[in-house]
């Protein structure tokens, strides 16, 4: 059920990864990591796991206060770990 | 520690002959390459001397106190976690690389590594503010992310060989991004190959092609 919304969080980690990994093989902006976020809270799947929306929300901020990569990214480990224990639960 | 020096037609091929050298398998030592062509690559394999590298733990403060509060905070997290594992610095890593050992640890390296990425992220951010800008923690989990590295460098090297016979592009499956990193510096000082990558993540490709078409 919660499947789209973990494929749209993994993308949205993917993008922080390349940043904080250094790839080289690409120019990722902040706006990009944002908008996939923003992906995520479009689907109403997050509403229905306690605490997906709110680490959605706080990766947001951190994307628009510049907090460093790995940051962000922990953020969205812990919106996707919601998502799976969720998912167990549920 | 001892050491050998092992050559062969791939970084594969040349580790397992520093390892019938060594008498030893691949999760006690350390591989460096040294050089990577197309065509023959060199190695240096070290033996990990396992318990020197446990007790230069507290020794390798001073020399390193940042690489020595990393590990002390991933020893603790691990506990917290109740994980029973052993976190040592990888010594003249760069870098500062810290290997987590233990039995079962499969779980902590998650699908596609993605646990274990996790617990690099959470690393980097605890030990945040011990680091300059730029630098980061790199964390390994049984020499996984070693020997990812060390696949995707010999996929690389094949797909660079296969290019060359053939002269056509070839699409690589997704990866990572220090896979895809990987792939790049494999393959920059081959003069007649380029790579460069196509598509989105998660699903981000290296495109391995002939360097003169890329320049044409």
């Amino acid at each position: 059920m919660a499947g789209r919304a973990a494929e749209r969080i993994r993308k949205a980690i993917a993008l922080v990864n390349s940043v904080a990994d250094g790839a080289g093989d690409e120019d990722i902006t902040p706006t990009e990591i944002a908008e996939a976020i923003r992906d995520c809270l479009e689907l109403s799947e997050v509403d229905q796991v306690a605490n997906v929306r709110r680490y959605l929300g706080e990766a947001l901020d951190a994307v628009s206060d510049g907090m460093p990569a790995d940051f962000v990214a922990m953020t969205l480990y812990a919106a996707l770990g919601a998502l799976r224990e969720g998912g167990q639960t549920g | 520690m001892s050491s050998a020096e092992g050559r062969g037609r791939t970084v594969d091929e040349a580790v397992d002959a520093a390892l019938i050298e060594l008498k030893e398998s691949r999760r006690n030592v350390d591989i460096k390459v040294i050089t990577e062509t197309p065509d023959e690559a060199v190695v240096e394999v070290t033996v990990i001397d396992h318990a020197a590298t446990a007790s230069s733990g507290a020794d390798a403060a001073p020399a390193n106190g940042k690489a020595e509060v990393a590990r002390g905070l991933v020893e603790g997290l691990l506990k917290l976690m109740g994980v029973r594992a052993q976190v040592t610095v990888r010594p003249s890593s760069e870098p500062i690389t810290l290997d987590i050992s233990g039995r079962d640890l499969g779980a902590l390296i998650g699908w596609r590594g993605e646990t274990l990425r996790a617990l690099q992220s959470v690393t980097n951010v605890m030990v945040g503010r011990h680091l300059d800008e730029g630098e980061r923690i790199i964390v390994d989990v049984e020499r996984y992310r070693q020997r990812r590295e060390h696949t995707v460098r010999e996929i690389a090297m094949r797909a660079a060989r296969q290019v060359k016979m053939t002269g056509d592009a070839i699409t690589l499956d997704a990866m990572q991004p220090f896979e895809r990193r990987a792939i790049h510096l494999a393959l920059e000082g081959d003069p007649d190959v380029t790579s460069g990558s196509i598509g989105e993540e998660p699903e981000r490709r290296v495109v391995v092609g002939p360097r003169k078409a890329a320049a044409e």
